[in-house]
C-alpha cells in the first residue's frame, strides 16, 4: 500500500509520515551501538565495532570516533560514508566560527548547523537523507560538559547518558538504572563499558571490538579530547575488570 | 500508480495537491500550540514533550521561540523544518530593521513566513514545510495586540483565539465556545483572564497538568515566560472551578 | 576631525564622541550620535568616510542582534569585537572596502568585566585601558597616561572624561560641538547627561 510513497524522495505519506526518514532510523537501529555518558569532569562516549571479517586488517585508525572541534567529538551510528560528509562540513564550519569570533563554537550551535544539514536533505534537492545518527560529546563556557544525539530527520537532543545503534532501547534502559547525577568520568567509563558489554551480541571485550573516546579539562584547564588507542583500551578493559567477564560472573 | 500524490506540486484530477494535504497530516501529528488574544496582550501556549529522566531539559526545544523582540512565533509539526523556519523567519526580521529602520509588524512577518511556505508547494524537487505556525506580538508603537496563523499551504488568517496541531479541532471548538461567551457577557479578557483561558483550553487535551504545558505572556514591550510554578497555580485554580462546578451539578440533581 | 574617546574603568566603560557631522569646511548637524547600541552591553563608537561609517554600523548591529535571536543569549564583548574585526579585515580585501575605524565598548555580564577595542579599517585590533581615534588621541593620551587608574570607578572616569573635554576645547582648531558620553555598565549602555 504504502510503496508509493517510499521509493522516491522523501515527501509525506497521507498520514503525513516521511517514510525514507524512518527507513534511514530502520538502518542505523542496526548499526553498531554507541555509548554517550555524561560525568561532571568529562564525557565517554563507546561505540562497538563490528568486526566482519578475520581477515580484515586491525589498524589503529578508528572508524566510529572522530574530533569534529577542538572543544568536541563525536561517535557514528549508521553509514560512516554519510557521516564523513557532514564531519567535513562541521569542521570548516567550527573554523570558520573560531575565525570570526576567535572563540570555538558553542556546542549546540555545532550540533545545531548540522541538523539543519540533515534537515535540508528530508526536504530538497531530490536526495536521500543522511543515513546516521551522532552522539556529540563537547564543552563549552556557558554550559560545561555536554552530551547530544541527533538523528536522520534533523532533530536533535541533550542528554546526560544515552546511546543510538542496535539495541538502544536495553542500553536506554541499563543506563537508566545505574546513572547517577555527578558521577566522575571514571565511573562514567565504567558504565559506558559495562552498558555496551551487556549490549553487544559477542561476549568478550577486547579492543578488537570496541571503540572508545574521552574529553575531559587537564591540570592546566584546558580541554582535552582523546580517541583512545588500542592498547589503551585494553588496559582499560583490564583494570575495569570487565574482561574476565565470563570467569567471575557473579562478581558483577 | 496514480502519480499525482507523488510528484510534488501537481494537481490531481480532480483538484486536490496532495502533498500540502499530508503535510497537514503532519502538523496534526504535532503536539498542541494555541493563541488567545486579550485587550492588551496575547499569550501563546503550548503542550509540552515531558522529558526522559536522562535527557537534558535545558536542551528541550521551546515550541514557543523569538523571532525579534517583538514577535513570537509557536508551531506544530515537525522540529527540524520549524527550526529551518524560524531562522528564515528571524533573518528576515533583523534584515527588514537594518533596510527599513523600523521593526517588522507581525502582519508582514507572518506574510512572509506564509510565502516561504506556499514557495516549498510550488517548487521542483522540495516538500512542504510539515508545520502550522502562530505568530503573534505587537507592532512598533502600538498596543493592539496581534495573532494570526500560517499554514503548510501557505495561507494565513488573523484570529482571536486559535490552536494547531494534536486534537487541535476540540481546543479550537472550546475555545469558540469559551471566548464567544466571554465577549457576549461583557468580561474584557485581561492579562490574568487571558493566560487562564489558555492554560483552560490546554488543559482540554493536556492530562498531565503543569509539568507539560508551557506559556508565554506578550505585552507591548515585554514578554514573560511563565514559571512552572506561576502555571501550576492557574491549573490549581482552573481545577478547583471545575470540581466546583461539579458539585454543583450534582446538588441540582 | 571627529572624536571617539574611550575609557574602561573597574566597573565599566565610559565612551565621548563628538557631536558635530562635518562635510568638507561646513557643520551640517550638532547632534550627532558617532555609536550604535549593538546589543544590552555592547556599543560601538565609530569615525571615517560618512556613510560607511553609519552603514557599518548598523550591519553589525543587525548581525550581532541576529546572533542573540538565534541563541536566545547575548554574544560576549569578546566575541563582539572580533566579529567586527573579522568583518573589516574581509571587507579590506574587498573591491571596496568599509573606511571605518570603531572602538567597541562592552561590558562581560558572565565574567563581570568591562572590555574596550580599539579598532581601525585595516582590521587591526587592541584591547586597551583607554583609547581614542583621530586628532582627538593627540590631544588627550598624555592626559590620560597621566591620570589613568586600574581602578578608577565610572565617576573617576567621568572626572578624567572631563579633563580630556577642556583640553580638546582649549588645543582643538574646530568646534566639534560638544561631546555625547555613553557608560556601558553592567546595567547595560546608558547616555550621561550634562553639559559635555
Amino acid at each position: 500500500m504504502s510503496r508509493r510513497y517510499d521509493s522516491r524522495t522523501t515527501i509525506f505519506s497521507p498520514e503525513g509520515r516521511l517514510y525514507q526518514v524512518e527507513y534511514a532510523l530502520e538502518a542505523i537501529s542496526h548499526a553498531g551501538t554507541a555509548i554517550g555518558v555524561l560525568a561532571n569532569d568529562g564525557v565517554v562516549l563507546a561505540a562497538e565495532k563490528k568486526v566482519t571479517s578475520k581477515l580484515l586488517e586491525q589498524d589503529s585508525s578508528a572508524e566510529k570516533m572522530y574530533i569534529l572541534n577542538d572543544n568536541m567529538i563525536c561517535a557514528v551510528a549508521g553509514m560512516t560514508a554519510d557521516a564523513g560528509i557532514l564531519i567535513n562540513n562541521v569542521r570548516i564550519t567550527a573554523q570558520g566560527y573560531l575565525k570570526t569570533y576567535n572563540e570555538n563554537i558553542p556546542c549546540e550551535m555545532l550540533v545545531r548547523h548540522l541538523c539543519d544539514i540533515k534537515q535540508g536533505y528530508t526536504q530538497h534537492g531530490g536526495l536521500r537523507p543522511f543515513g546516521v545518527s551522532f552522539i556529540y560529546a563537547g564543552y563549552d563556557e556557558r554550559y560545561g560538559f555536554q552530551l547530544y544525539t541527533s538523528n536522520p530527520s534533523g532533530n536533535y537532543s541533550g542528554w546526560k547518558a544515552t546511546s543510538v545503534g542496535a539495541n538502544n532501547s536495553s542500553a536506554q534502559t541499563l543506563l537508566k538504572q545505574d546513572y547517577k547525577n555527578d558521577i566522575n568520568l571514571e565511573e562514567a567509563k565504567n558504565l559506558a563499558l559495562k552498558v555496551l558489554s551487556k549490549t553487544m551480541d559477542s561476549s568478550s571485550l577486547t579492543s578488537e571490538k570496541i571503540e572508545f573516546a574521552t574529553i575531559t579539562k587537564n591540570s592546566n584547564g584546558n580541554i582535552v579530547h582523546r580517541i583512545w588507542k588500542p592498547e589503551q583500551i585494553d588496559q582499560l578493559l583490564h583494570d575495569s575488570g570487565l574482561v574476565e567477564k565470563d570467569e567471575d560472573d557473579e562478581e558483577n | 500508480m496514480s502519480g499525482y500524490d507523488s510528484a510534488l506540486s501537481i494537481f490531481s484530477p480532480d483538484g486536490h495537491v496532495f502533498q500540502v494535504e499530508y503535510a497537514l497530516e503532519a502538523v496534526k501529528r504535532g503536539t498542541c500550540a494555541i493563541g488567545v488574544k486579550g485587550k492588551d496582550v496575547v499569550v501563546l501556549g503550548a503542550e509540552r514533550r515531558t522529558t526522559l529522566k536522562l535527557q537534558d531539559p535545558r536542551v528541550t526545544p521551546s515550541k514557543i521561540n523569538n523571532v525579534d523582540k517583538h514577535v513570537l512565533l509557536a508551531f506544530a509539526g515537525l522540529n527540524a523544518d520549524a527550526r529551518i523556519l524560524i531562522d528564515k523567519a528571524r533573518v528576515e526580521a533583523q534584515s527588514h530593521r537594518l533596510n527599513l529602520e523600523d521593526p517588522v509588524s507581525i502582519e508582514y512577518l507572518t506574510k512572509y513566513v506564509a510565502g516561504v511556505q506556499q514557495r516549498y508547494t510550488q517548487s521542483g524537487g522540495v516538500r512542504p514545510f510539515g508545520i502550522s505556525t502562530l505568530i503573534a506580538g505587537f507592532d512598533g508603537n502600538d498596543n493592539v495586540p496581534r495573532l494570526y496563523q500560517t499554514e503548510p499551504s501557505g495561507i494565513y488568517s488573523a484570529w482571536k483565539a486559535v490552536a494547531i496541531g494534536r486534537s487541535s479541532k476540540t481546543v479550537n471548538e472550546f475555545l469558540e465556545k469559551n471566548y464567544l461567551q466571554l465577549e457576549e457577557s461583557d468580561v474584557t479578557l485581561d492579562r490574568d483572564r487571558t493566560i487562564k483561558l489558555t492554560i483552560k483550553a490546554l488543559l482540554e487535551i493536556v492530562q498531565t497538568g503543569a509539568k507539560n504545558i508551557e506559556i508565554s505572556v506578550m505585552a507591548p514591550n515585554e514578554t514573560i515566560q511563565l514559571s512552572n510554578d506561576e502555571i501550576a497555580a492557574v491549573v490549581e485554580q482552573v481545577e478547583a472551578e471545575k470540581a466546583a462546578e461539579a458539585e454543583k451539578k450534582q446538588k441540582k440533581k | 576631525m571627529d572624536i571617539v574617546l574611550g575609557i574602561k574603568v573597574s566597573d565599566g566603560v565610559v565612551i565621548a564622541t563628538s557631536k558635530a557631522a562635518t562635510r568638507g569646511i561646513s557643520i551640517l548637524k550638532d547632534t550627532d550620535d558617532k555609536t550604535r547600541d549593538l546589543s544590552d552591553h555592547n556599543l560601538m563608537a565609530f569615525t571615517g568616510e560618512s556613510g560607511d561609517t553609519v552603514q557599518f554600523a548598523e550591519y553589525i548591529q543587525a548581525n550581532i542582534q541576529l546572533y542573540n535571536m538565534r541563541e536566545g543569549h547575548e554574544l560576549s564583548p569578546y566575541a563582539v569585537s572580533h566579529f567586527v574585526r573579522n568583518t573589516l579585515a574581509k571587507s579590506l580585501r574587498s573591491r571596496k572596502p568599509y573606511q571605518v575605524n570603531a572602538l567597541l565598548a562592552g561590558y562581560d555580564t558572565d565574567k563581570k568585566t568591562p572590555s574596550l577595542s580599539w579598532i581601525d579599517y585595516l582590521g587591526t585590533k587592541a584591547d586597551l585601558p583607554y583609547a581614542a581615534h583621530g586628532y582627538a588621541a593627540f590631544y588627550t593620551l598624555s592626559l590620560l597616561d597621566h591620570h589613568y587608574r586600574k581602578d578608577m570607578t565610572v565617576e573617576d572616569g567621568l572626572r578624567l572624561l572631563k579633563l580630556c573635554n577642556k583640553e580638546l576645547n582649549t588645543r582643538m582648531p574646530i568646534d566639534f560641538k560638544g561631546l555625547q558620553v555613553k557608560v556601558v555598565n553592567k546595567d547595560g549602555v546608558k547616555v550621561v547627561d550634562g553639559e559635555w
